[in-house]
């Protein structure tokens, strides 16, 4: 087990494409880390340049306590899955597993130990002897997780290990995949673009956007304090919903703004910094929407666009008359019923009213 | 009564059937011309249509007299021994050339590229004369080194690697632009994930190449094992010129000279020993076909 360290990282394809810039993030030993962000954000890059499979720009990588960018990738003590699992299609399952072990010269006997070892914590004993073609999709990332067990590496790196997967066994092997973390407590890295996945599984998540860190933390953290308007948008299923405003009333405490048609919303944020008549953003996730009768202060009408039930919740697409945007809504599934075309009234809580300045940079939020 | 659709549909399959067998019947006429020659006793029907087709007083007897009337076993094994030598030099520097081209970066990849497709476009004869005069030297430096050394006579290096050696008869037909285009495609189309997850796992280039790629690539190793060993089999012109005796002549060559020309004995000699000459190229493709159609599966997705 190791920590990693990323210190000023750049890459440069050539000298105008730089797909990450000045990264530093320090991961600590038996973390379980989720790169996230939409595609060509450089995660899998940067997945990549800690593997040893692409050069480093500028920067320095440490693997432990051990300046890694110029460490061969079979020599930093890692072991990568795949997003196509890259099985070796002429190798049984047992021989895929013990590659590693067999071209660094480990004796038979212990390869042979190893696997089974390994094939009893991802219960595959019975496929050793198969060939790749003769698994399942879900068999083949365990085969693929397997090789990456044997070699008892430093850190476990994860490439968009479940995205070929369907929707049920994604779920499976994510639950597995945790409790392996759990078995093994070993450093992991994983890259995904999918946010489930990083909300499920990671210790802390790292958001990626254009080649720099937008946020680092709890995933329960980026979820209700996003330092910023992308990882606002990015995190969260439906989307956080976002609406442009300006300032009406700054200060330390209370401050309001004005939406289209002059609506006024209330958030809970310091927003001393900032001027009566600046540009910003709000942003409240579905489920803070409220929906509430005409006579309470500060109601916002509606209409009804769409509904969608999806049992446990339903989701409600209405717009504000006026302002030109879908907002969503998530009522629970027993909510009253609604339907397309229904008036309706809805409020913000202040508690749960985001801001965002001209910049896009989150408000401070204040406690209740 | 049958639907329409059903007619339609039988219709359809027919003619597919009929095209087929057509297809069939135009590409191996002439091996079953040159069977049905070789298996009549009665020589007369052989250029008639279309009695010629199969065999009148079938015997086996123009096969015996191939192995009595010329060396067929020595051009047997000469022929053998100058395909599986071809075989393995072009599939080596296949794979050899292949590999760097279609996956290791370095400056002037492209051009090397360009420079080896170029040559397909000359006609092979092109080389005749260069490669003549090439092994001339060859053996004149191997007789000199001979001399130098102080060895026998019973030596005769000159014929280890100049004229009238199989060495000689190979070597110019090793380096194809051919195989270095097939082998260089078969290695671009292996996912790259495939070489990272060999190269994490410890693998050098070398065996990222004899471990991973030579085996995933199987196939298309098999194809270009196949199409070498049919062209070397049938080459004549290149060995007709280098080789000038009878104990290393190849079967194309030995079956060419010794049964045609004006002293000749007959026609369904010939054709018996153009069947003997075929079936080894067959056997071989019915062996290693399974090969063919095995490959990527199971690697990723």
């Amino acid at each position: 087990m190791a920590s990693v360290s990323l210190r000023n990282i750049r890459k440069n394809y050539t000298r105008d494409v730089t797909v990450i810039r000045d990264v530093s993030l320090d991961i600590d030993d038996g973390e379980f880390i989720v790169f996230v962000g939409p595609s060509g954000c450089g995660k899998s890059t940067m997945l990549r340049m800690i593997a040893g499979l692409e050069d480093i720009t500028g920067g320095e990588l440490y693997i432990g306590e051990t300046l890694a960018n110029d460490i061969h990738a079979s020599k930093r003590g890692i072991a990568m899955v795949f997003q196509s699992y890259a099985l070796y299609p002429h190798m049984s399952c047992a021989e895929n597993m013990g590659f590693a072990l067999k071209l660094a010269g480990t004796p038979k006997a212990e390869i042979d130990s190893r696997v089974q070892r390994a094939a009893e914590i991802l219960e595959i004993t019975h496929l050793l002897e198969r060939k790749p073609k003769a698994l399942s999709g879900g068999q083949r990332q365990r085969v693929a997780i397997g090789r990456a067990i044997v070699r008892n590496p430093k850190v476990f790196l994860f490439d968009e290990p479940l995205s070929n997967l369907d929707a049920a066994l994604r779920l499976n092997m994510r639950v597995e995949l945790s409790k392996l973390h759990q078995e093994l407590q070993t450093t992991m890295i994983y890259v995904t673009h999918d946010q489930v996945e990083a909300m499920t599984l990671a210790d802390r998540i790292v958001v990626f956007h254009a080649g720099l860190i937008q946020q680092v933390g709890s995933p329960l953290d980026l979820y209700e304090n996003p330092s910023n308007l992308f990882v606002a948008g990015f995190l969260g299923s439906p989307k956080m919903n976002l609406l442009a405003g300006v300032m009406l009333e700054c200060g330390d405490g209370l401050a309001s703004l004005s939406l289209q048609q002059g609506m006024i919303v209330s958030a809970r944020c310091n927003a001393s910094h900032l001027r009566v008549h600046d540009k910003v953003t709000m942003g409240i996730r579905p489920e803070h929407i409220r929906l509430v009768s005409a006579d309470t202060a500060g109601a916002l009408a509606a209409q009804v666009d769409l509904i969608e039930h999806l049992g446990d919740v339903v989701l409600a697409y209405i717009e504000i008359p006026g302002i030109h945007e879908v907002l969503c809504m998530k009522l629970p599934g027993s909510a009253p019923a609604l339907a397309y075309g229904d008036r309706i009234h809805i409020a913000f809580p202040p508690e749960h009213v985001l801001l965002f300045d001209h910049e896009g940079n989150a408000l401070p939020r204040l406690p209740a | 009564m049958p639907s329409r659709k059903h007619v339609h549909a039988m219709l359809h399959t027919g003619a597919h059937y009929t095209s087929l067998i057509l297809f069939a019947l135009f590409t191996t006429f002439p091996f079953i011309w040159a069977l049905s020659s070789g298996l009549s006793g009665d020589a007369s029907h052989m250029y008639l249509f279309p009695d010629g087709f199969w065999p009148h007083e079938a015997t086996l007897d123009w096969f015996a007299r191939v192995f009595r009337e010329m060396p067929f076993t020595t051009y047997l094994k000469n022929s053998t021994i100058l395909a599986f030598f071809t075989i393995a030099g072009v599939v080596a520097v296949s794979v050899l050339a292949g590999y760097p081209l279609a996956r290791m970066k370095f400056p002037g990849r492209g051009l090397v590229f360009v420079a080896i497709i170029a040559t397909m476009m000359l006609p092979s004869e092109v080389g005749i004369v260069p490669n003549f005069i090439t092994l001339k030297h060859f053996g004149d430096a191997a007789a000199a080194l001979q001399g130098t050394l102080g060895l026998g006579p019973d030596w005769n290096l000159r014929e280890w690697i100049g004229l009238n050696s199989y060495f000689g008869a190979i070597v110019p037909n090793v380096a194809g632009a051919f195989g270095i285009f097939l082998m260089k495609q078969a290695f671009e189309q292996i996912p790259q994930d495939l070489i990272d997850a060999a190269r994490v796992d410890g693998a050098n280039e070398m065996q990222i190449l004899w471990k991973v790629m030579v085996p995933v690539t199987g196939p298309s190793i098999a194809a270009l094992a196949i199409f070498t060993l049919v062209s070397a089999w049938n080459d004549y012109l290149w060995p007709s010129l280098v080789m000038n005796s009878k104990e290393k002549m190849p079967l194309a060559v030995g079956v060419f000279n010794d049964l045609t020309g004006p002293f000749a004995t007959s026609d369904n000699i010939l054709m018996a020993a153009i069947v003997l000459t075929v079936i080894p190229v067959l056997v071989f493709f019915a062996f290693t076909q399974r090969y063919f159609i095995s490959g990527m599966d199971g690697a990723v997705k």
